[in-house]
């Protein structure tokens, strides 16, 4: 056995004993009892972050001249550099980095920084924005110009860059400049908030004929209900109530099975009011009425209703509410033909509209529900049906030859 | 407590009585040697009817003694002042019999969860006590708009009318920015004159869009620049205060070792705290409730 004193070469002066690593013996825990003194982790974590040392900070230097100048610049763009190759596709690293390179007011540099960001990821618009406003703040116009170009060809989706290059151009007072990159966007005809914003502009300049055609255009591209009632209400601003009748017309004419065409037949029909044309008013609530199906209809009937009170007679408005009624009722005597209660209050409707043949249709096809089973309650209630149909004819129609038929 | 209570009622009675006993006995007597038998009698006699005297003695003597005590309040005796620490002693055993009550009241009740409630519990609990104000009232659930006071209803109106506020990234969706952009076009001066004196100069004035004269843009004043670059500036400054400093709450507790362990903790609790709310309560508590 070897001499564990024995001086083993390779060890040196250290003896084997000493080199041996001795972790320490896992001891039993003989008492499992908690300690009387107990502490939390929270505890532990506060006390730790209190006995904390502060930052180390490298000291502020204050740079005298032009080679101290250099060697911080340099330093910074070593740092730089190395984060970017790091993390190429950090957005925010490039653009500390570009904004660092704009405070040193090293424009060349700084836009070549932009540019090698732009190649990583041409797709980020925040990019693009970013750069672009660099180049305005330090009144490099025709830079701008070319970045907003650039940044609209690549991105025409994105509403921003458009809104932004536009508003440049019109706070330059570059007007027809502004004009003509409307146009290219309308092009790619986006979404009805950039239309309007086109419109407002022209507006802006009280340059109604064009905006006139803008609206035309817009209905053309966004065929929606909402943007005729747009294109009217401006006519109706302007003061051409031709105009904006004729805009009505044709958008009942395209939009008469939308299914938003409620919205329009009852701005349409307010049109009317306010013009004073109570007769076409009430003409178009009809049609509307006719042409919808009821489901949808319910906005349109509380306008209605409320129309009628205002200008129709009595007998119009009683027209009216009773139209509602009977759409409310059949729905219902729909979903249980077997509720004779619904019957009741539906034939007791028609009665006092005074409508004979209704009357009488509706009484047919009560009485044409035979209750199901063979109970007293049901055949009562239709007894009681029978009863009414009967003394409805004696006592209105007064027509005895009907009477003694359903007697029968 | 209750014990604490009752040997000094007994003393208090005892000693009243005695007092009340012994003065008349002193009068009626008026030799001291009786009294010692009385107060040993009545002593005895207190042993077994002792909420009787307490109620009889208290009324009868609280008067007379009163205005002993008040009237003498500088000189007191020996028995008017034992009598005062006797009311001082009544006094602090009421105050503590209250205070035993409460925290024994607050030992029966559940703990409050040390990190919050989640909101299904709270959404229960809420749940549980419309039931009971329902059931008070005869009233089924779904009837429970019938507890709201007319201000109530008239908020949750208000409420239903309004849009909920965007959160997260949808604050920049396309109607905020088309609204920020009808904002900013404010800024524009609209100068009709210099307007109709570039229409004049320029033939092609309306251009569509793929006009020639894409590249070329009139000569443009300095001063126009500037305003654009200010107004670039403005809305730089209101872009900084995009975002508010929230408040720091001390009395949170630490469950990280670093600033930007705070950070990390607090994007994790924005993401998962709903979710990991009841695993935490448990912790906290060291058992997991059995629900």
């Amino acid at each position: 056995m070897m001499g564990s004193k024995d001086a083993d070469p390779s060890l040196g002066y250290l003896t084997r004993k000493d080199t041996e690593v001795k972790l320490p013996r896992p001891t039993r825990v003989k008492n499992k009892t908690p300690a009387p003194i107990q502490i939390t982790a929270e505890q532990i974590l506060r006390e730790a972050r209190e006995r904390q040392e502060a930052e180390i900070r490298p000291p502020k230097q204050k740079i005298t001249d032009s080679t101290e100048l250099a060697d911080y610049r340099l330093r910074k763009r070593k740092e730089f550099e190395d984060l970017i190759r790091r993390v190429r596709w950090n957005t925010g690293v490039w653009i500390k980095y570009a904004k660092w390179e704009e405070s040193q007011k090293d424009f060349n540099r700084a836009r070549s920084v932009w540019e090698r960001a732009l190649e990583v990821d041409y797709r980020n618009h925040t990019l693009w924005l970013k750069y672009a406003e660099v180049e305005m703040k330090n009144k490099f116009i025709n830079h701008a110009r070319n970045v907003w170009d650039r940044a609209v060809t690549l991105l025409p989706r994105v509403d921003q860059l458009w809104y932004k290059y536009i508003h440049m151009e019109e706070m330059l007072g570059n007007v027809a400049g502004a004009r003509q990159i409307f146009e290219r966007w309308m092009h790619w005809m986006p979404d009805q908030q950039g239309w309007l914003s086109y419109i407002k502009f022209e507006l802006r300049y009280n340059e109604v004929e064009r905006a006139r055609q803008i609206y035309e255009r817009f209905v053309q591209c966004h065929p929606k209900v909402s943007t005729w009632i747009k294109y009217a209400k401006f006519e109706m601003k302007m003061g051409e109530v031709d105009r904006a009748r004729n805009v009505y017309e044709r958008a009942v004419e395209k939009l008469a099975d939308d299914e938003e065409a409620e919205q329009l037949f009852v701005a349409f029909a307010e049109f009317e009011e306010r013009c004073k044309e109570t007769e076409r008013a009430r003409c178009i609530y009809k049609f509307a009425l006719d042409h919808i199906p009821k489901g949808r209809a319910e906005d349109l009937y509380r306008k209605f209703v409320a129309f009628e009170k205002q200008y129709g007679d009595r007998e119009g408005i009683e027209d009216a509410i009773v139209g509602k009624r009977r759409f409310q009722y059949e729905d219902e005597v729909r979903k249980n033909p077997m509720n004779y209660d619904i019957w009741f209050d539906y034939i007791r409707l028609e009665e006092s509209v005074g409508n004979k043949e209704r009357a009488r249709e509706v009484y047919e096809r009560a009485i044409a529900n035979v209750p199901p089973a063979e109970e007293k309650r049901y055949w009562q209630r239709y007894i009681y049906l029978w009863i009414n149909y009967a003394l409805y004819e004696e006592l209105d129609a007064g027509d005895m030859e009907r009477t003694r038929d359903v007697y029968q | 407590m209750f014990d604490y209570f009752c040997l000094i009622l007994l003393d208090v009675s005892i000693l009243k009585s005695q007092l009340y006993t012994i003065s008349e006995a002193v009068q009626a007597s008026g030799s001291s040697g009786q009294s010692n038998t009385l107060a040993s009698d009545v002593a005895e006699d207190l042993h077994d009817e002792n909420p009787k005297l307490e109620a009889g003695s208290d009324s009868d003597n609280d008067k007379p003694a009163e205005e002993d005590v008040e009237g003498d309040f500088t000189k007191l005796t020996g028995r008017q002042k034992k009598l005062f620490e006797l009311r001082l002693k009544m006094n602090e055993a009421r105050k503590a019999n209250q205070t035993a009550m409460v925290a024994e009241k607050k030992r029966m009740e559940p703990p409050q969860e040390s990190r919050g409630i989640s909101k299904q519990k709270w959404l229960e609990e809420r749940k549980r006590k419309i039931g009971k104000l329902l059931d008070a009232n005869g009233l089924d659930m779904t009837k429970a708009f019938m507890l709201d006071t007319q201000e109530a209803a008239e908020a949750k109106y208000k409420k239903w009318e309004k849009d909920p506020a965007p959160v997260g990234w949808d604050v920049f969706n396309q109607k905020a920015l088309y609204d920020a952009y009808k904002k900013r076009t404010k800024n524009v001066e609209v100068d009709l004159e210099e307007y109709n004196k570039m229409k004049e100069a320029d033939p092609e004035f309306y251009r569509d869009a793929s006009s020639l004269q894409y590249g070329k843009s009139p000569k443009i004043s300095e001063d126009k620049i500037d305003r654009m670059v200010k107004e670039l500036k403005d809305r730089e400054e209101k872009r900084n205060s995009f975002s508010r400093r929230r408040r720091f709450h001390e009395e949170k507790d630490i469950d990280s070792i670093n600033d930007r362990n705070e950070h990390f903790n607090k994007k994790i609790e924005r993401a998962f705290g709903k979710y990991t709310l009841e695993i935490k309560n448990n912790l906290e508590r060291g058992t997991a409730l059995p629900d």
